[in-house]
């Protein structure tokens, strides 16, 4: 059986560590307690040993690489020694158990976040009868927030994994017989419920973005301004520069003007560019000026950052876009991919939708959304004309923006995108 | 010519209790001199002003534990401690336990507001006076601390950049804004009493770790 070890949560709060070191290769014999891989997390730098005894049957991540919490760091072939030296099958039945409570410096016991956790041979012990028990339960910290979430009590499901611990699987089966006992006057509720109902622990990156979306609404006073921008010049220059661009693979998109004019448009607004200190009674105006690209990934909402967009040419905010976008769809934006933003971009219009109230990014000032461009009439010259019509949605904290500086920016940047040479001239 | 100064390997006295062959030892003292200590990972252009680094001499070296970078000086106490076991330790926790005694025995000395903030630092109020970092290796522990006892916080201003990484509670404030010493934040406490705080705290986590 091959057992599946992941980088566990060092309990810093961190998400993500970096390989120092392997002390494994692939197919190496390893002894329970034998280093695998120096680890280094934010204050710490530690060798975390092998949880069982085994063969390395496969390693992720190089020297130097960036890992996250809950990654596999290495697969373990639990039963090559009673099979002798035989090849590692292909298709092995996996284990994967995610630790709790472990540190880096790894262990397996997952029972509870004692100080001092000693590595044991119990998880090996598989075959033996499930007894039961009178003592809190060993469960994956997983099964633990799912048996929480649907009020289930663990200590009571039985546990198929190493050591009769609690998995995912478990507690999806106990919720499912749970739901299957007969109880009459409750049974086409609960059948019901069944049909309906999918429960799923939260990911971290919801977390993450539940966290920072209620804190926004919390601590700013959010405002939203609507316009529309005729931006049919734009539209011509991007088609000629797409095509000059296209044997260099660059795709020069509406959203590379867009950030070139709203970097532009913060250096004359700088309180579109500033966050306030309500603590130190400070408001602080950045003079940098890097603008986050809300990108929607299978995972969830991420905000990678161009960073100093106004020094960028619209070539190169292009390129940028198109490296960070390739790097959000392969789940590979690092943190500094995403740090350090004074202003945000989100595109939605490409989904769908003319207007949107944009959340802010906490603690910045402001968010502008762009919305779904289309052919409209407009009056031009007193002549009814069709006009390509760009829908934006300015949320600014008007606590540090007031409405009339708010739409001077606003009125800047449509500017920019309806005379697109004005982003040469300033 | 390179205005980089030269990086050394981390070679102060306490390192050296890490190769006794105790499994339990422990370093109390000051540093003899001015000293710039990066983290195992922080680059030097990145973490340290070369310039006024290379201009005034300060020996810069380069720790084997996570973090950023730091400055020594005689006006410091570092200490560390080494401990092998084949227990396994949870970092994060460790680092509870050591603020939580270092807290109860600093408090002894009428040190007041003392907290355990950020990953490792102690702080009084929102203000750090003390960073540790440890690293394992062998089944050995090896952690490091440094307590600012009465240096002046311009001397971290002048040496050292703003770190890449910070902890929530720094909330982007200057080393001037950040940093304190103890008697900066009115403790004009001796080095002997300092120490003693130090030690008996060292030696009450060792009782954690027969225990």
């Amino acid at each position: 059986m091959r057992y599946i070890f992941k980088f566990p949560d060092i309990g810093e709060g961190l998400e993500e560590g970096v390989i120092v070191q392997w002390h494994v290769d692939k197919g190496q014999k390893v002894k329970m307690g034998e280093s695998l891989v120096t680890m280094e997390t934010d204050k710490v730098v530690t060798e975390i040993p092998s949880p069982r005894d085994g063969v390395i049957a496969a390693r992720y991540g190089s020297e130097g690489e960036t890992i996250k919490v809950g990654a596999a760091l290495v697969e373990i072939e639990l039963n090559a020694d009673e099979v002798g030296d035989s090849p590692i099958e292909d298709k092995p039945k996996v284990e994967s158990v995610e630790e709790d409570g472990a540190g880096v410096v790894g262990t397996l016991e997952v029972a509870g976040n004692d100080f001092v956790l000693t590595a044991s041979k119990e998880g090996v012990s598989e075959q033996k009868e499930n007894k039961t028990r009178h003592t809190k339960a060993l469960a994956t910290p997983v099964a633990r927030a799912m048996a929480k979430d649907m009020g289930i009590d663990i200590n009571l499901v039985r546990g198929t994994g190493p050591a009769q611990r609690v998995m995912k699987e478990d507690i999806q089966n106990h919720a499912k017989q749970d739901s299957k006992t007969p109880i009459p006057q409750l049974s086409s509720t609960k059948n019901l419920l069944e049909d309906r109902l999918e429960i799923e622990p939260l990911s971290q990156i919801r977390k993450t973005i539940a966290k920072n979306m209620i804190q926004s609404k919390h601590n700013a006073a959010h405002m939203t301004v609507f316009e529309e921008v005729e931006i049919s010049e734009l539209d011509r220059v991007r088609k000629k520069y797409k095509d000059y661009f296209k044997d260099e693979n660059i795709r020069i998109t509406y959203l590379a003007f867009i950030v070139k004019a709203v970097a532009l448009a913060l250096k004359k607004h700088k309180s579109l560019n500033a966050e306030m200190d309500m603590d130190k009674g400070v408001m602080i105006y950045k003079k940098y000026y890097n603008i986050g690209i809300a990108a929607d990934t299978e995972k969830g909402l991420v905000v990678p950052v161009i960073k100093n967009a106004d020094k960028l040419s619209v070539k190169e905010i292009a390129l940028e876009i198109q490296t960070l976008a390739d790097k959000a769809r392969d789940g590979k934006l690092s943190m500094d991919d995403m740090k350090d933003g004074t202003f945000t971009i989100t595109s939605y219009g490409s989904i769908g939708g003319l207007f949107a109230v944009p959340v802010i990014n906490y603690p910045q000032a402001g968010i502008l959304g762009i919305g779904r461009i289309s052919k409209q009439p407009i009056v031009k010259d007193d002549k009814l004309d069709i006009g390509l019509i760009l829908p934006l949605s300015l949320s600014v904290d008007h606590r540090i923006a007031d409405g009339g500086e708010t739409s001077r920016f606003l009125n800047r940047v449509m500017s920019y995108l309806n005379e697109p040479v004005g982003l040469l001239i300033d | 010519m390179s205005t980089q100064p030269v990086l050394y390997a981390y070679n102060l006295p306490d390192y050296t209790i890490f190769e006794s062959l105790k499994d339990f030892d422990y370093y109390i003292g000051e540093p003899d001199n001015i000293y710039i200590v990066l983290g195992r990972s922080n680059n030097i252009e990145g973490a340290i002003n070369c310039e006024n680094v290379k201009k005034d001499g300060i020996i810069t070296l380069k720790r084997p534990s996570g973090g950023e970078s730091v400055i020594l000086s005689p006006n410091m106490l570092i200490f560390s401690f080494k401990q092998k076991s084949d227990k396994i330790q949870n970092p994060a926790n460790l680092f509870k336990l050591i603020n939580s005694k270092l807290i109860e025995n600093l408090s002894k000395l009428g040190i007041e507001n003392l907290y355990s903030k950020g990953i490792s630092d102690l702080s009084i109020g929102e203000k750090k006076i003390m960073g540790s970092s440890m690293f394992t290796k062998n089944k050995t522990i090896f952690y490091h601390g440094v307590l600012n006892i009465s240096e002046d916080v311009e001397l971290i201003e002048k040496y050292l950049k703003h770190p890449s990484k910070e902890p929530d509670y720094r909330k982007k404030r200057s080393h001037r804004e950040f940093v304190s010493s103890l008697q900066r934040e009115g403790y004009n406490l001796t080095k002997a009493e300092l120490t003693t705080a130090i030690e008996n705290s060292i030696l009450e986590i060792r009782e954690a770790f027969i225990d």
